[in-house]
């Protein structure tokens, strides 16, 4: 009479964004060399009194270049410090316009040209930039007034028009004038504590009342100046809130690890920078969000000089189509690689993966912390010929990035993706969290590295879609256990594939393995706890289930799987305990009330028994198996 | 808060800033003002005049310059530290910041420091300096020792160091207070330029 669904929960890290300062092309060392535009300008401009005569005007030359490439950022309410609309504006600014176009540092784009185009590109030619140089050098020359292009139309407000749902953070977040105590483990521990970053999360709690199907995410991180970017997370199992001392709080943390239950929700980029131009997802990739569900916002914040606070919102757009494609994301990553001597200028670590299904490549999100100097992929093709996917030939943290490809990257099963990152942990390295330098090794806090590139794709396997997803994301498991045996994510995910894909026993295996990496960890607990009661060994089930429901006391899960060990067992007793505490944890549940009911049903108490039944059938008027039980238990009841 | 005190009366003084045969600089010097708003009583003043014999620091900033507004913390607590032996002035350079908005920065950032405005660019001259932020340290006998940056905590734009190694401002101060010469050369600064300035 037992319903005997088993719950186990599947890991997915999703680890957030993160990052700090740092800046352009060239890497100068301690001491500072200033661009010689300053001789040049005076040069021109002493001796005849007349100014050279440029062919270069504002209106006709540079505006066209302001308006596509800096305005967005560069106006009132936006990230940039000033704006630059106007012949005045870019005047009045044209020596730093000259030096931050020269070293690269604006616009801020990291990726070098490759095979690839990227939407959204922002950068500037070598003739764009020479001709701000030109032009600052001559006679700053505002041109023909018919050769000034219209401004372009910026929305205001909400870019994508009114959100059906506007999430706003409960409360503001304070950033003091400079970062310092309230934030040691997410940012740096450097010896005076001055001036690091700050890595803040926000969490938005089970924001929708019945299953939505969001179809674009608009970001609006509250202080654009302040926020170096932002990335949104959607946490399936409410494994975040816990970190945070107080609903609304938020906490501190450069990275995220979120648990999930399923692979399907992971599949999307929901990411903010400056300058980001909100987009709606594909119309066949909808993003699923169910009552219970958290949104997190991860963001990186740099103290401004004085106290601030920060407030951001988040506007969500529902549509009712939901997904017919589900993107995948694909983390390769050399973490276990990353040992990296103090003083090293060229440390590298290497991953290749050879894909076992055909994909379209939608976006890339290269992620390494502050360390990072080179950051290459590329796709090596069957016949042996190479794409770059993305190269980031001087990487700032900074202005790290989601690139979406302007058009889907078609690539055959047997194309290996090969990553490659290099390090500089010398003191050349100015953003080198360290001074002097030590020895660095991979880790989520600011001061330690990390070597992640994440890929999102479609499989194509026809009208096996979702066997081509599943055979994606096993190979990738079984590729991460190759390159680290003690990989625990790795160990645990492939359990949870193989437990959709019905293989329980190599499921317990795999859940067992990763248990022995972290006894006592409440989801591995649970998990292997699953697997062993499907295959029918109770009484080992029963202590994982019960190392489970230790660790965490109010783990849904957990007490509902113990339910159903006991029930096996015949323990009603025990069973009703367990169903019951799993009903305090979760009301609406038509599962453990059901349970519930079967288990007292079970033990002769018809009478709680056609309580719980009824209450199941209540939140679940189809319920089979609750009024099967019922069915059957009537005539025990008294008339 | 000293500024508290900043009175409007001060609006009338500095909007003649643009006047020729104005002394070097106005200055504000927030806990001296009158409290009557009686701008009469209060002086115009050449740093070196109001703080003869004394080592004199002026930084330089802007209010909309990102790079000196991150340093507002820094420059209080070295000016601070060192208030007993050196006359720190704030100076902004930028004649199109309105007495208001100064004021409201000043309130912001928390800055307590007296307030010079430099239409004329005699400071900058004078400091030889070439963007904000930046700090010129004059010894008693009012002699340029340093010009350049207040730290290397920025080497680029946009690259800033988790925290400078090195503390070019105040190893400067010191070797002005000492009566040294200045052991440094002048280290330019990163930040907004003074050149882009009407």
């Amino acid at each position: 009479m037992i319903v005997s669904r088993i719950r186990a929960t599947s890991v997915l890290t999703l680890l957030a964004a993160a990052l700090a300062l740092r800046g352009a092309e060239q890497r100068p060392t301690t001491e500072l060399t200033v661009a010689p535009v300053d001789r040049v300008k005076q040069s021109a401009k002493s001796g005849t009194g007349a100014e050279p005569v440029s062919r270069i005007t504002f209106n006709r030359d540079l505006a066209p270049i302001v308006f596509h490439t800096c305005a967005q950022c560069h106006r009132p309410g936006e990230a940039g410090p000033f704006s630059l609309l106007t012949y005045e504006d870019v005047k009045s600014h044209a020596r730093q316009i000259v030096s931050v176009t020269q070293r690269r540092f604006m616009p801020p784009w990291l990726p070098a040209p490759s095979d690839f185009a990227f939407t959204d590109e922002l950068r500037l030619t070598d003739q764009q930039i020479a001709a701000f140089r030109e032009w600052y050098e001559t006679d700053e020359a505002e041109g023909d007034a018919r050769d000034l292009p219209p401004l372009p139309k910026f929305t205001e407000g909400w870019q994508l028009g009114q959100p059906d749902l506007i999430l706003k953070a409960a409360k503001p977040h304070v950033l003091a004038a400079t970062a310092g105590a309230s934030m040691l483990d997410g940012g740096f521990s450097d010896s005076n504590g001055k001036r690091p970053d700050e890595y803040w999360n926000f969490v938005f709690r089970s924001p929708v009342a019945q299953t939505r199907w969001v179809k674009a995410v608009e970001i609006r991180p509250g202080n654009k100046r302040l926020v170096h970017h932002a990335n949104l997370l959607v946490d399936r199992s409410e494994s975040v809130r816990r970190q945070e001392t107080e609903p609304g709080e938020g906490f501190t943390g450069m990275e995220l690890q979120i648990e999930s239950e399923t692979f399907d929700p992971d599949g999307h980029f929901l990411f903010w920078k400056p300058g980001t131009i909100a987009k709606a997802e594909p119309r066949t990739m909808a993003l699923r969000i169910d009552p219970g569900n958290d949104l997190v916002l991860n963001t990186h914040l740099q103290p401004s000089g004085k106290l601030e606070q920060i407030q951001p919102s988040v506007g969500l757009y529902f549509t009712d189509q939901p997904p017919t494609e589900f993107p995948v994301l694909l983390q390769l990553q050399c973490d276990k690689q990353l040992d990296i001597p103090a003083s090293n200028k060229n440390f590298e670590v290497n991953d290749e993966f050879t894909l076992p299904v055909d994909v379209e490549l939608l976006a890339i999100y290269p992620h390494a912390h502050y360390l990072g100097k080179d950051l290459l992929a590329v796709a090596r093709m069957r016949n042996g010929d190479e794409k770059t996917l993305i190269h980031i030939p001087h990487w700032d943290l900074n202005w790290q990035a989601v690139y979406r490809y302007a058009s889907p990257v078609h690539l055959e099963r047997g194309t290996t993706i090969v990553m490659r990152y290099v390090y500089d942990n010398s003191s050349d390295n100015s953003a080198n969290p360290n001074d002097p330098p030590i020895r660095v090794v991979a880790g989520n806090r600011a001061s330690d590295e990390m070597a992640h590139l994440w890929l999102q794709v479609l499989a194509k396997g026809g009208l096996q879609e979702g066997d081509a997803r599943m055979q994606l994301q096993e190979a990738l498991a079984r590729h991460h256990i190759e390159n680290d045996g003690a990989d625990f994510e790795a160990h645990y995910n492939l359990g949870a594939i193989l437990q959709m894909r019905g293989k329980t026993a190599d499921a317990a295996a795999e859940y067992a393995v990763a248990q022995r990496l972290r006894p006592g960890d409440a989801t591995v607990e649970n998990a292997l706890g699953g697997a062993l009661l499907a295959e029918g060994k109770i009484p080992e089930a029963i202590q994982h289930l019960i190392s489970a429901a230790l660790a965490r006391p109010d783990y849904f899960d957990a007490r509902y799987n113990l339910g159903l060990a006991f029930a096996a067992q015949q323990d009603f007793v025990r069973a009703t305990t367990e169903f019951r505490a799993a009903v305090a944890l979760n009301p609406n549940d038509a599962n453990a009330e059901a349970n519930l009911g079967g288990a007292f049903a079970a033990s002769g108490q018809y009478a709680q028994a056609k309580l719980h039944l009824e209450r199941a059938l209540q939140i679940n008027p189809q319920h089979a198996l609750a009024r099967e039980n019922l069915q059957q238990i009537l005539p025990e009841l008294p008339h | 808060m000293r500024l508290a005190n900043w009175t409007a009366s001060l609006l009338s003084l500095l909007s003649v800033a643009g006047m020729a045969g104005l002394p070097l600089a106005e200055v504000s010097q927030a806990g001296r003002l009158p409290q009557n708003g009686d701008a009469s009583g209060k002086e115009q003043s050449d740093p070196w005049k109001s703080s003869a014999g004394k080592v004199v620091v002026l930084i330089f900033v802007r209010t909309d310059c990102p790079v000196s507004n991150r340093y507002a913390p820094e420059i209080q607590r070295i000016s601070a530290e060192h208030a007993s032996d050196v006359a720190f002035w704030l100076v902004y350079p930028d004649k199109r910041e309105t007495f208001a908005e100064i004021q409201k920065h000043n309130l912001e950032y928390h800055y307590t420091l007296p307030v010079l405005r430099d239409p004329q660019r005699d400071l900058i001259k004078r400091g030889e300096v070439t963007v904000t932020p930046e700090a010129a340290v004059f010894d008693a006998k009012g002699r340029l020792i340093y010009h350049g940056r207040i730290d290397n905590w920025f080497e680029d734009f946009g690259r800033a160091r988790p925290a400078p190694t090195t503390h070019e401002l105040e190893v400067a101060i010191a070797a002005a207070v000492s009566g040294r010469p200045a052991t440094l050369p002048s280290v330019n600064a990163v930040g907004c330029y003074l050149s882009d300035l009407p």
